[in-house]
């Protein structure tokens, strides 16, 4: 067995604990969060969880198809405005 | 000419003409080679129609080759798209997915040099 997967996905404590008391109280809110490398697991279904890009939060709205995947990798870090000489003949 | 999963294979060696097909490299040539019997460097022209039966079979029920296997990457590829995570977003811009440099290389994926004339003074 790899020693990855014997340690189980990583998820930040605090996100965890969040989702679970959100989860005993029936209400799905917002979470923000800074937590990137948090693996997705089943329990956030339906979450709508605010991901920090290092600028601003970007809302993800959590499907079954996000789950096994990292928060980070739906909330893009850089942005491609296209190179200067593409905008004159635009 | 002797025809396997909708492959013609040329006149090799076994374990070289089983890699024509796609989906089947060296490895899994000479593994198909030992689970049927066959020595894996009889040419192919030499073997006979009921040994051919038999690597159509195996290579039939236990690899996943050709269009299946093509098909199966492909929605792979779709699935990453459609969810719009970081690898799904590299894929539809045609840019490295991996994490390699794009400042040069990269010519792989983003196709044969574009060149961009400097600017005028």
């Amino acid at each position: 067995m790899a020693r990855s997967i014997k340690k189980g996905p990583f998820i930040e404590k605090k996100l965890y604990k969040r989702i679970q008391e959100s989860l005993k109280t029936n209400q799905k809110q917002m979470i923000k969060t800074y937590s990137r490398s948090s693996t997705i697991i089943p329990e956030m279904v339906g979450f709508t969880i605010s991901v920090y890009n290092g600028k601003t939060w970007i809302p993800v709205y959590i499907t079954e198809n996000l789950v096994g995947h990292k928060l980070g990798e739906f909330s893009p870090t850089r942005i491609f405005r296209g190179h200067a000489s593409d905008k004159k003949v635009g | 000419m002797a025809r396997i999963a909708g492959v013609d294979l040329p006149n090799k060696a076994v374990k070289i003409a089983l890699t024509y097909i796609y989906g089947i490299g060296r490895c899994s040539a000479v593994e198909i080679c030992e689970k049927t019997k066959i020595d894996p460097d009889t040419s192919i022209n030499t073997l006979s129609s009921d040994d051919l039966a038999v690597l159509r079979k195996v290579i039939e029920e236990e690899y996943k080759v050709e269009g299946r296997l093509r098909t199966e990457v492909a929605l792979n590829i779709k699935r990453l798209m459609d969810i719009g995570c970081y690898r799904g977003l590299r894929h539809r811009k045609g840019l490295p997915v991996n994490g390699q440099r794009t400042k040069t290389n990269a010519r792989t994926r983003k196709g044969k040099k574009k060149t961009v004339a400097s600017k005028k003074k």
